[in-house]
């Protein structure tokens, strides 16, 4: 059923669009709240959980013959925490720079719930190939999500974007402090439900009207 | 009960699994990661006596670190200041020696110690060479903190005195450099986790270079005030980020003297970050003009060839 090439790029799409894990599913809310102040917080988490998502999803799709059903959940969460800890080292280690504003961030997403999902619903049931472009797919979703909450934190509450003065004055700080989160990602979920129910509607209208 | 077997020996490998797995790349990248906080440091260290790529720290730069113990001794308790001695005779090759002061501030005794400049680095091997010399019964050594003094050929550049204090979050460890006469002349944020946009400010220019210029006395009454910074101190304070050049050398003596006596202006939306820095500075400057004098007053006294 995954043969053709249109299911994979289903599937890639699923995880932007249909299953976006902030905006449509609501998971992972705690980093998408506490983390987005700027762009390049956003940025930076967005690719460290991409890398994760994608380690996991491998391991858990290769093994997961040998996983006994009823110890899965503790084996996905021992998994993604061994691949956290092995970016934070590595990042320690080798890359002290990026390390420097990624550092706590990176050991959280041991706890994002939206892997374990994607684990225990996606690549436990599928192949390789299909669970990896899966994971990207989710990755992509959480990282655009986080660089848009992101953007718009910072645009707002700095005046700056990516660290650059775009507006040249601060509009409001309230978008900065955790509380603003919350409204941002409210926001935004709404636009992005309406932007689906619209598009939905003219796509269903065109296939009724052929 | 086969059952349970099965999932007690599958959870079980599992963990070994990736137990295994974490504690190999641990060990790969444990070099790597102590180098790179060395490398952090010692950068903040030049940093702070104003020394970057373009302008290149001279070889005769010296830093020679002593370190703090206490050491606690059936019932008395007393200091331990472990010192880099340079011995003019034998080609200025450094050693080491502790010297034991009471806490009222009188010298109680003299060891040399066994141990090279590179062992001295590591926190395990200091310790043992210390234990070694302390043959008392019931002897117990605490590490309590560190100073270096920076040296360029006879001159005494600075004292780098690093420091932390309890933050919003966690600890702010940060390093400051005081000149010989005991005022502020830099201030490096090494490690927070304050939050982005608002406490970590901390680490920006205008902040840090507040303190610059405040000495021993100005530090215990040093404040922090709900003010916005001025524009034209704010100019001064970030000159290095945008003018270097407008500024001449008589105009910052100055400006830093006219700003001398203003306490620090809090951070908009992180007061806590901000009283934080200020109270770890002045702790820390003022424990350690006391406690340098009196060290002063002792090395002068017993004669200790000291290598700053």
């Amino acid at each position: 059923m995954l043969e053709d090439k249109k299911s994979y790029s289903n599937i890639f799409l699923n995880g932007i669009f249909n299953d976006n894990p902030i905006f449509r599913l609501a998971l992972s809310m705690c980093p998408a709240v506490g983390i987005s102040t700027n762009m390049m917080n956003g940025l930076l988490m967005g690719i460290a959980v991409l890398f994760v998502q994608f380690c996991s999803s491998l391991t858990i799709s290769l093994i997961k013959d040998f996983i006994h059903p009823r110890i899965r959940i503790p084996t996905y969460t021992l998994t993604i925490a061994t691949w956290v800890t092995v970016t934070d080292l590595v990042l320690a280690a080798f890359f002290p720079v990026a390390y420097k504003s990624l550092g706590i961030f990176v050991r959280l997403i041991v706890v994002f719930c939206f892997i374990t999902m994607r684990l225990d619903v996606f690549a436990r049931k599928n192949p390789v190939f299909p669970s990896l472009v899966d994971a990207v797919g989710m990755g992509m979703g959480f990282m655009l999500g986080m660089i848009a909450i992101g953007g718009v934190r910072e645009l707002m509450g700095m005046g700056t974007l990516l660290g650059y003065d775009v507006l040249g004055f601060r509009p409001l700080l309230f978008f900065v402090l955790p509380a603003s989160g919350f409204f941002v990602v409210g926001f935004m979920m709404a636009i992005f439900n309406y932007t689906e129910i619209v598009f939905n509607r003219r796509k269903r209208a065109r296939r009724t009207a052929s | 009960m086969k059952e349970i077997i099965k999932i007690t020996v599958g959870l079980t490998l599992t963990c070994l699994i990736a137990a295994a797995i974490m504690g190999g790349v641990f060990i790969v990248t444990a070099k790597a990661k102590k180098h790179n906080e060395y490398v952090n440091f010692q950068e903040n260290m030049l940093k702070l006596l104003g020394f970057d790529q373009n302008n290149p720290a001279p070889e005769s730069l010296q830093l020679c670190t002593v370190f703090r113990y206490l050491i606690y001794q059936a019932d008395k308790t007393s200091l331990g200041y472990m010192l880099p001695i340079q011995n003019k005779d034998t080609d200025d090759k450094i050693s080491y020696q502790l010297i034991l002061v009471s806490i009222q501030g009188t010298f109680v005794a003299k060891y040399d110690l066994d141990i090279s400049p590179t062992q001295a680095n590591d926190g395990k091997d200091r310790a043992k060479a210390i234990s070694a010399v302390l043959t008392e019964e019931n002897t117990k050594i605490a590490f309590a903190d560190q100073f270096i003094v920076a040296k360029n050929g006879d001159k005494r550049l600075a004292y780098l005195l690093p420091g932390k204090s309890p933050g919003f979050k966690t600890h702010i460890n940060f390093m400051m450099a005081l000149n010989a006469s005991y005022s502020i002349v830099g201030l490096q944020i090494l490690e927070h986790q304050e939050d982005p946009g608002l406490g970590a400010e901390i680490e920006q220019e205008y902040f840090k270079n507040q303190f610059t210029g405040k000495d021993v006395e100005r530090l215990k009454t040093l404040k922090v005030i709900k003010e916005p910074l001025p524009d034209e101190q704010l100019k001064f304070l970030e000159r290095h980020k945008w003018a270097s050049d407008e500024f001449t050398s008589d105009e910052i003596e100055a400006l830093q003297k006219k700003y001398q006596p203003k306490d620090i202006c809090a951070i908009t939306g992180a007061t806590i970050s901000t009283v934080a820095v200020v109270n770890g500075v002045k702790n820390v400057a003022t424990k350690f003009v006391y406690r340098v004098k009196v060290l002063e007053n002792i090395i002068s006294k017993q004669n200790i060839s000291v290598a700053f």
